[in-house]
């Protein structure tokens, strides 16, 4: 039941990107940015993602915390996971639409700088974890990093507006003149990367089970 | 009336087959991170299984004490 649900959920994700790309495609080109602007429907879509994958870590390292239950722990830890390949998605993309724009790839203002420093404390992570042996030990200095790394995360969403950036306000939600149309091209692709999102954190999930028989099986072994 | 010069459209034909080149790079790229993470999720899953089922081997072949 849980295979077909992950399964329909997949393919459900598939479907309706594979529809955004076609409906995209039929979009006019952006007035002053020409073909490159349509890459914000999934540079953004994508960031949105990795930042409710950064909150879904929060919820799941304080909740390790209180109850000590490794269920929390390995949610943070999956959802993490996926949420540092969104973040490095969004990376890519913001940087080659920087590079027809702006004419440069990089640049270290507030929302670019702190978008890294978000990919790279969570890439951090999970460096901790498997520097760490002892599971209780993992866990809880993980759930503590994981808690000090959404720090960042504020500071990646308002940086725009707290300082003044490269990076443009914000065209979706934030006073931008978009047709109706492309608002929901991009609502849809944000809930195709929701939808896929959850596919692939259940399926690290499953990962950290089989990771969990394997630590208890290796007991098993060593009491002989 | 403004008159567009051979040269402005070429240069605009340029501008907007650039526009699209990097607009490919992008999508790509980005697809790239995440089919390669899902490889990555399946490559480890194997691995997983493939530990389980020696370990359970391990333990079944053991005479008990």
């Amino acid at each position: 039941m849980r295979d077909k649900l992950l399964f329909v959920l997949g393919a459900a994700a598939m479907v309706l990107l594979a529809r955004n790309i076609l409906v995209i495609a039929g979009f006019p080109n952006e007035a002053n940015q020409g073909a490159i602007f349509k890459i914000i429907f999934f540079h953004v879509p994508v960031a949105m993602a990795a930042m409710g994958c950064a909150a879904a870590a929060l919820v799941g390292s304080v909740m390790f915390l209180l109850t000590r239950n490794f269920k929390y722990d390995a949610l943070a830890v999956s959802v993490t996971e996926v949420g540092l390949a969104f973040l490095a998605a969004n990376l890519v993309t913001g940087s080659i639409w920087g590079r027809v724009i702006w004419g440069i790839w990089w640049t270290w203002d507030a929302r670019l700088t702190s978008a890294l420093v978000c990919w790279l404390l969570y890439a951090g992570y999970l460096m901790l974890r498997h520097a760490i042996e002892e599971p209780t030990q993992r866990a809880t200095f993980a759930a503590v990093f994981s808690i000090f790394a959404f720090i960042d995360v504020p500071i990646v969403i308002f940086s725009i507006k707290w300082w003044r950036t490269q990076h443009p306000q914000p065209v979706f939600w934030g006073g931008g003149s978009i047709p109706g149309d492309w608002y929901l091209a991009a609502v849809l692709n944000l809930l195709a990367m929701v939808l896929l999102g959850i596919v692939l954190t259940v399926a690290r999930l499953r990962q950290e089970e089989a990771q969990r028989e394997i630590d208890s099986l290796r007991r098993t072994a060593h009491a002989f | 009336m403004l008159q567009l010069s051979p040269d402005d459209i070429a240069r605009e034909a340029q501008r907007l087959q650039h526009n699209y080149e990097f607009l490919s790079y992008g999508l790509t790229a980005a697809w790239l991170i995440l089919v390669a993470y899902v490889l990555m999720l399946v490559s480890r899953h194997r691995k997983l299984q493939e530990e389980i089922a020696s370990l359970r081997a391990m333990i079944e072949d053991r005479p008990a004490r």
